[in-house]
This record gives structure tokens, sequence and C-alpha cells, in this order.
């Protein structure tokens, strides 16, 4: 399973409609694969604090992250680069 | 003028107090500007430490730049123990600098999105210390972070009025870059605050050089127009009110 995390805010505006963007490539991608996991820093600031995440929204999937509203493409290569990585380390084992 | 008196925040820098009318007003943001290596980190990590320590008011040392082990070693040598003070919960300093190493590697920024992520970082730190002071160390940083620059210039509006609505007094540091001639990177940091300070260290012959210190602006006092020597001691920073510097 691959993890894509989003930060979000209570105030933030851009928020929800990431959120829409992510929700829909996942479904795309096959959510058998892909798990969400949606971190609100306004009742978690320790969670944001940890992974020095300071805008809003910030979607990340393994060691990368894009700020703002996401296009699909770019979470399609973040996703690709993602299972690379793990050939890469199964491979290297 | 009223006989009306602005509660002032005394700022731990000796002498400092003496140029304007007593300490910042509290509430208000000011800006220390200067050029790299002219003591604005000193200078802020002092306002923190004294502050805690002379004046109980807890404090929130925020670092965009330096990690937190190496700002503590550089204070140690002024005999501020920073790291005593942390677990005595009378500071605190939050570690966003580019060496954590969890932190994402950022591949891609689209214009929409705000710093509420950063906000609600450093109003955790303030509700859960009851604090008094804020510095961010430093707004330089952001330019080299984040592309989109008129967000950030909206942003930080936001980001300063809701730290000190709190009623902190928030100390931002800004790096002039080299050749320039302006407060730094952003263009609109004077707006920002209430009150500017300028650092310099400014060469006076092929062998020396001299800091001194500007209050370039403090809303609500009268501060002195002159540009004060200014020298970091085995204390910490000390300015002398009395002396005008020969750089100047």
């Amino acid at each position: 399973m691959i993890e894509v995390v989003l930060f979000k805010s209570d105030s933030c505006a851009f928020c929800p409609r990431a959120e829409e963007v992510v929700r829909e490539a996942i479904e795309n991608f096959g959510s058998d694969v892909f798990t969400l996991k949606v971190i609100n820093v306004s009742e978690n600031p320790e969670a944001a604090e940890e992974y020095g995440i300071f805008a809003l929204p910030t979607v990340m999937i393994g060691g990368v992250s894009v700020t703002g509203i996401p296009e699909p493409d770019m979470l399609m290569k973040m996703v690709l680069g993602t299972k690379a990585m793990k050939k890469r380390k199964v491979r290297s084992k | 003028m009223s006989d009306h008196v602005i509660d002032r925040v005394k700022t731990g820098i000796p002498g400092l107090d003496d140029l304007i009318e007593g300490g910042f007003p509290r509430g208000d943001t000011i800006l220390v500007a200067g050029k790299a290596g002219t003591g604005k980190s000193i200078l802020a990590t002092q306002f923190i430490y004294k502050g805690a320590i002379e004046y109980n008011e807890p404090g929130v040392f925020v670092t965009l730049e330096e990690p937190p082990h190496l700002i503590k070693r550089n204070m140690m040598q002024f005999g501020m123990d920073l790291e005593k003070l942390e677990r005595e919960k009378k500071i605190s300093i939050v570690d966003l600098s580019p060496s954590k190493e969890v932190a994402p590697v950022t591949i891609g920024e689209y214009p929409s999105f705000d710093l509420s992520g950063l906000e609600a970082i450093i109003l955790n730190h303030v509700k859960k210390l009851n604090a008094k002071r804020v510095v961010l160390d430093t707004l330089s940083i952001m330019a080299y972070k984040f592309k989109s620059r008129d967000i950030l210039r909206e942003e930080f509006f936001k980001l300063t009025a809701n730290i000190t609505r709190t009623g902190c007094t928030l100390l931002l540091t800004s790096e002039i870059p080299a050749q320039d001639q302006g407060l730094g990177v952003f263009d609109i940091e004077a707006f920002l605050a209430s009150g500017v300070i300028v650092l310099y260290n400014e060469k006076i012959s092929d062998t020396s050089r001299s800091r001194s210190i500007e209050v370039l602006k403090l809303r609500g006092s009268k501060h002195s127009s002159r540009i004060h020597s200014m020298r970091i001691t085995d204390e910490g920073i000390r300015v002398w009110p009395g002396e005008i510097s020969p750089g100047h």
C-alpha cells in the first residue's frame, strides 16, 4: 500500500478543493493500492511541526511533497516516483 | 500629547531600551534587519532568553534557518543556557530549519496555498507556554522555500496579525542581501512591522569593522534618530546609547 498524506487546516480556503482532487486521483489510480491519510493541522499542529509543513494544502507521498491544489498529473508523477524508489530498494536488498 | 502611556516590553539588550522610551510597545511587530553577520539572530535570541529569565515572559523562538543545537551551542558562549529554560518550560525552540530529517522534499508548488500550517505550529506553542514573546528567525528563508512571493507577502500580514492578536510581541529578523539598499528580499518587510531596527557591521578601515544599531522607526515612540555603537560582548549584545557609531 502507498500512503498519500494530505495536510489541511480549518481556515485554509484551498484545502477542500485539494482534498477532492486527491480523492478523485486515488479512485483513478486504483483505491486498493493507496490509502489516504488526512491530517487537519488545526487539530494536530504537532504533525505539521514534525514534517516541517508551513503551507497548506500540502500533499506528501513517500519523501516528496507538493504545495497548493495539485494537478492529477503531478500526483501521478509522485506515485510513479514512489513506486520506482520502492523497486530500487527491493533490488538493492 | 495626552498622558496615555504605552505598555512597553523590555528588550533585554542593555542600552537599547534607552533609545526607545523603555522598550518595544507590547503586542507590536518589530523587524530586525541587517546584512549577514550583523548579529540579528543573537539579538533575537537574547530578546527571548532575557524575557524569560529577567521579566518572567515565556517566549517561543521559531528557527527557519539554524538548527536548534547550533543556536544553543552559540548562545552558551554568552552564558545563556537555552536548554535549561526549555526544560523549565519557559521557552520553546521550534525547529523548522531545513536540517529536519523527516521533512519531505518539495517538488511542486501551485499558487493556491496559505501559511496556516506555520501559523498553527506557532500558535500551538504560544498557547502551551502562555508566551508573551515570539521570534521568527529568519523571514528571508521563505523566499528560498517558496516561489510565489505575492502569496507570501499577503500571508505574512495575516500571520503577524494572528500572532500579535494573542498579545505577544513579535520580533522578525530579515537578512538584507549584500548589495541591497532595502530591508529584505520581499520589499514589504518595513510595512509588516510597526518598528524597524537595523544592525550594521561596517568596514571602517582596512583592518577593522564597527558594529552599530539604528532605530529606523518605532510607531508611538520618540526614538533616537542617531546610529549608536553596539558590541557583541561575553554577555551578548550591548548598545551604548551615548556613543555615536564612528562608522557613520
